[in-house]
């Protein structure tokens, strides 16, 4: 059967899983999802569950769009991490549907982009606080570093609230509260498109701030 | 792929175009709702700048985003005798209510205050200044060209709208008078503050006891001789003789490293005569403390003073460098 070696290798990445859990992940239901997973790993000698079954039949998709999301040559290393995402969740119902697992898939490589991103920076602020590599630098950061962190704030208040309150309420609305689209623009009386116009707007405006914050 | 709007694409840089369709598609990514992965993937492939751009933008609004959920919004006037907790289910109504009103009915967000029952308004005209009671043994001396509204239900809670104030605040610390100016919330330890909303800066100068500034955001105590400056959204703190503070209460005006712009607001507020700065001399700043008394008879004064010119135009005076 096609879908043997990922069971088999799953297999494997689940018990280190099972030892990663303890020790990384102290907000989970550790004993709720351990013993699921010890259920499923004595189910799974004898019949794939429907999630294993879905992510087989899906695979191929996942691994297009992994790829041409960025991840490049270690698509399959991705799709591994996905796969322990879609476990760990224990959201196996939702997880089956191949839209759930491509949504699964994209907010993965932001992770992956976002962390690359944090390390390069870091990298750069450990040598400007370092006394001595640059002048006489202090090693814990200057109140005007803490002030000027505080200030980012307001300038992403400014930059939405420069939109307009309707598109400053559709932004919160959807991204804050977590509020559908369609149910977005049913509250504001407005068509889904401009709900979407109004989000790309907001979306523009905030990276435009970023970026000004992050050019210091 | 969809030309969501093709008018503009031909003129535009390429990263900006790019840019455009990346935040399309994060618009459509983002609804749980989105189904059509393949067509995203097709976008993808069609170029490898197009994750890049998809990445860095999603990156960029979810930093953001996590801001404005850390700090919601900028503190309303909200009555300080409130526990935390109710402070924070005003808080968040007070954006969604306002907002999603403003949504619906079309309303602009600043209506909403309007809506507020029973607050009390106190303006002075240019020229004249004003003594205001906020409520027992605190008081609040308004320059001219002032605007300062008293929360109706409780008197410890306020905010300047624009112009120059000094506050001498009885300090109860169980119920802490708190301000808001231009934005910021300054909450007393027990003072005696001088606030001054400028044209594009805050000044706020401590007499005696502590102000904290924003007890929310950057949580800055000031003391007792210290003065901040917000300008450009950055604080900076510094040491002020306290005797000067509050000056302009007995005719005097009081400027430190201030341009001449803002020191023809000033002089405008103090003596309702109109003055304003000759193109080109704004740049020039000067320190220093002038009795009004003359300059409200005679504004040719100030040449002296200031070492500037100042002329006639209309019924203002226009100053300038020599």
């Amino acid at each position: 059967m096609k879908g043997d070696g990922l069971c088999r290798r799953a297999y494997g990445r689940r018990l280190a899983f099972l030892q990663h859990a303890w020790a990384t992940f102290p907000r989970f239901n550790l004993r709720a999802s351990i013993l699921s997973l010890g259920h499923k790993i004595v189910q799974e000698v004898s019949s794939p569950t429907s999630l294993e079954q879905a992510f087989v039949a899906n695979r191929q998709r996942l691994l297009r769009f992994l790829t041409a999301r960025g991840a490049g040559d270690e698509a399959e290393d991705v799709l591994q991490d996905l796969w322990m995402r879609l476990l760990a969740a224990g959201n196996d119902e939702a997880a089956v549907h191949p839209s759930y697992m491509m949504r699964a898939a994209d907010r993965l490589m932001i992770d992956r982009y976002r962390s690359k991103v944090q390390a390069a920076k870091r990298d750069r602020a450990w040598a400007e606080t370092q006394p001595g590599v640059l002048d006489d630098t202090d090693a814990a950061p200057s109140a005007e570093r803490v002030i000027a962190a505080h200030q980012h704030t307001r300038m992403v208040h400014e930059a939405l609230d420069a939109l307009g309150p309707r598109a400053a309420t559709i932004f919160r609305r959807h991204r804050i509260d977590g509020i559908p689209q369609r149910d977005v623009a049913a509250e504001c009386n407005v068509s889904l498109s401009t709900v979407e116009s109004d989000l790309r707007r907001a979306y523009q405006a905030l990276c435009e701030v970023w970026r000004r914050i992050d050019e210091g | 792929m969809t030309p969501f709007y093709s008018q503009e694409v031909a003129a535009m840089h390429p990263d900006e175009h790019i840019r455009d369709e990346a935040a399309h598609w994060a618009v459509l990514t983002g609804d749980p709702a989105f189904e059509d992965w393949d067509r995203f993937t097709s976008w993808l492939e069609s170029n490898p700048d197009h994750a890049r751009a998809y990445d860095e933008l999603m990156s960029q609004v979810g930093s953001a985003t996590g801001m404005l959920i850390d700090y919601p919004v900028e503190e309303p006037l909200v009555a300080a005798n409130d526990d935390e907790d109710t402070f924070h289910t005003l808080w968040r109504r007070g954006w969604f209510g306002p907002a999603l009103a403003a949504c619906l009915a079309g309303l602009v967000a600043a209506g909403v205050w309007q809506i507020r029952a029973a607050d009390e308004v106190y303006v002075t005209p240019m020229g004249e200044s004003m003594i205001v009671a906020l409520g027992e043994g605190s008081t609040a001396e308004l320059a001219g060209g002032t605007r300062l509204v008293v929360d109706g239900e409780d008197a410890r809670s306020a905010r300047l709208e624009r112009g120059h104030a000094l506050f001498r605040i009885r300090h109860d610390a169980g119920d802490p008078f708190r301000l808001v100016a231009a934005g910021d919330t300054l909450v007393d330890v027990g003072t005696i503050f001088d606030v001054r909303i400028g044209r594009e800066r805050l000044d706020v100068a401590v007499a005696e006891g502590a102000v904290i500034v924003n007890p929310q955001a950057q949580n800055l105590r000031i003391d007792a001789g210290e003065g901040v400056v917000r300008s450009e959204g950055v604080y900076v703190i510094t040491a002020l003789p306290p005797a000067e503070i509050g000056e302009w209460t007995d005719g005097r005006a009081t400027f430190r490293d201030a341009t001449l712009e803002e020191i023809t607001l000033d002089l405008t507020r103090a003596t309702g005569i109109a003055f304003s700065v000759q193109p080109g001399s704004e740049a020039m700043r000067l320190s220093g403390s002038i009795a009004l008394g003359p300059v409200r008879s005679d504004p040719r004064t100030l040449e002296a003073l200031l070492g500037v010119r100042a002329r006639p135009v209309g019924e203002g005076w226009v100053l300038s460098l020599d």
